[in-house]
């Protein structure tokens, strides 16, 4: 150790300093910079690596495999170069640099903040739980207006610009997708009515718990939007979807009004869309709200562990409906929590959308 | 020949519906040619699509196929983003 100049203080590198500035610092030709910074990715990054090892080591796929399920995530992005052919060409690799294509990039981050919430939050590598490498493909065909799972990749495209903007744009529509692969590989809600308003309903719970979790935000401090960020300027709305007031997300010439229900009285019954499953996935949407912000703190580690839980468990069934999730949440509420708050507060969200429990 | 377009489905949920009468249009040979084509394709019956893809229903006169992202044919593609105008 060298001696310090300044009677042996060493400056202080709070963890609030992100690390692409220790980056630059520990590259400093004068060490009483470099050394501190270096020093600090150093301990950040093994606490990282020694946080999401730990949150593996007691998992069921762990206690199983003689092989160390993966801590980190293998993301490979493509290009589909506004053609409709998949993958596309491939244009970044796990842990290779930034490209020039923010599409690219954003997409990148967001399958990493996704993988990261569901291995340190709930010991999950990955979408199966043994680090399946998450794939996504942008700039799908022509100004294409959605983003979507084929049930092996995600697929977004760039918007037309009149409507909707780039999907990558909104991380929680990124999670969103890989939301879905996850669901595929738990309780593979069928997805058409009830069961499939639940898996889109799951989608945009991981959608909002990635995007709070990627933010520090406690439940009270999310907008529990889907999708905001994604409107063109010119839509008259403030998101896609709204977990807190479904039905108020927008009311626009072009897009129409936002036709979700927020609670049982108001459900939709069509032939169109699956039979609504983006329309009445509104009412478990608002119910996972409801109780996110009653129970406060931040919502991945309660609400979002019930949630998790019930899709994981083994008994939601592929054609589940409202009732049999809501009852689900119950008893996983009562078995992770006890007979408490969370117990009660499941009870009251359902309650106030108008899904029975028993 | 009166060739209709509905779409659902989509991460936004949000349906659209275009419609094209081709009669006494200078591009209806090429429009009949592309209908045709799309129904062709759409032989199979519904498809079963994947989570937020669109679901499409293409009507030509009194006939009508259905498709869904991603497996549309390049037929069915070119004239769903004809009569919507948007991206399919």
């Amino acid at each position: 150790m060298q001696p310090r100049p300044n009677n042996g203080l060493q400056p202080v590198f709070c963890t609030i300093v992100p690390p692409h500035v220790l980056d630059k610092l520990s590259q400093a030709d004068d060490p009483l910079l470099a050394g501190p910074a270096r020093r600090t990715l150093d301990a950040d990054s093994a606490r990282r690596h020694h946080r999401r090892v730990t949150a593996l080591a007691w998992t069921p796929q762990a206690a199983r495999t003689s092989d160390p399920v993966p801590a980190k995530p293998h993301r490979t992005l493509y290009d589909c170069r506004h053609g409709t052919d998949l993958p596309g060409v491939k244009v970044r690799d796990e842990g290779e640099e930034a490209t020039q294509d923010a599409s690219v990039n954003r997409a990148y981050a967001g399958l990493g903040a996704t993988f990261d919430l569901l291995v340190m939050e709930y010991g999950r590598s990955s979408i199966d739980g043994k680090g399946l490498p998450l794939i996504g493909s942008v700039h799908y065909d022509e100004k294409y207006n959605n983003a979507f799972f084929d049930g092996e990749q995600m697929v977004f495209g760039d918007g037309d610009g009149e409507i909707f903007l780039d999907f990558t744009l909104a991380i929680d529509v990124i999670a969103h997708e890989l939301a879905h692969g996850l669901t595929q590989y738990t309780a593979n809600l069928a997805y058409q009515g009830q069961s499939g308003a639940l898996n889109e309903s799951v989608s945009d719970v991981f959608g909002s718990l990635v995007k709070q979790y990627s933010l520090g935000q406690s439940a009270d401090q999310g907008d529990w939007l889907i999708g905001a960020g994604l409107l063109a300027p010119r839509v008259s709305g403030v998101a896609l979807r709204s977990m807190k007031a479904p039905g108020t997300a927008y009311d626009d010439d072009v897009l129409g009004k936002d036709p979700q229900p927020a609670s049982m009285d108001d459900y939709v019954e069509t032939d169109q869309d699956n039979g609504g499953v983006h329309i009445n996935s509104g009412i478990p949407n608002r119910a996972f709200y409801l109780l996110a912000t009653a129970l406060g703190g931040n919502a991945w580690e309660r609400a979002g562990r019930i949630w998790f839980d019930v899709l994981t468990g083994g008994e939601l069934a592929q054609e589940a409906s409202f009732k049999d999730f809501a009852k689900l949440t119950v008893a996983a509420a009562q078995h992770r929590f006890g007979e408490g708050s969370e117990a009660e507060a499941v009870l009251k969200a359902w309650s106030e959308v108008g899904v029975p429990t028993r | 020949m009166r060739i209709q377009v509905s779409r659902t489905g989509g991460f936004a949920g949000i349906a659209r519906h275009g419609e094209v009468e081709t009669s006494g249009r200078p591009d209806a040979a090429e429009w009949e040619a592309l209908a045709e084509a799309a129904l062709a394709d759409g032989r199979g019956g519904p498809p079963a699509g994947v989570p937020d893809g669109f679901h499409y229903r293409i009507t030509v006169g009194d006939r009508t196929v259905e498709c869904a992202d991603p497996r549309l044919t390049e037929a069915q593609r070119t004239l769903v983003s004809r009569v919507l105008k948007e991206g399919a």
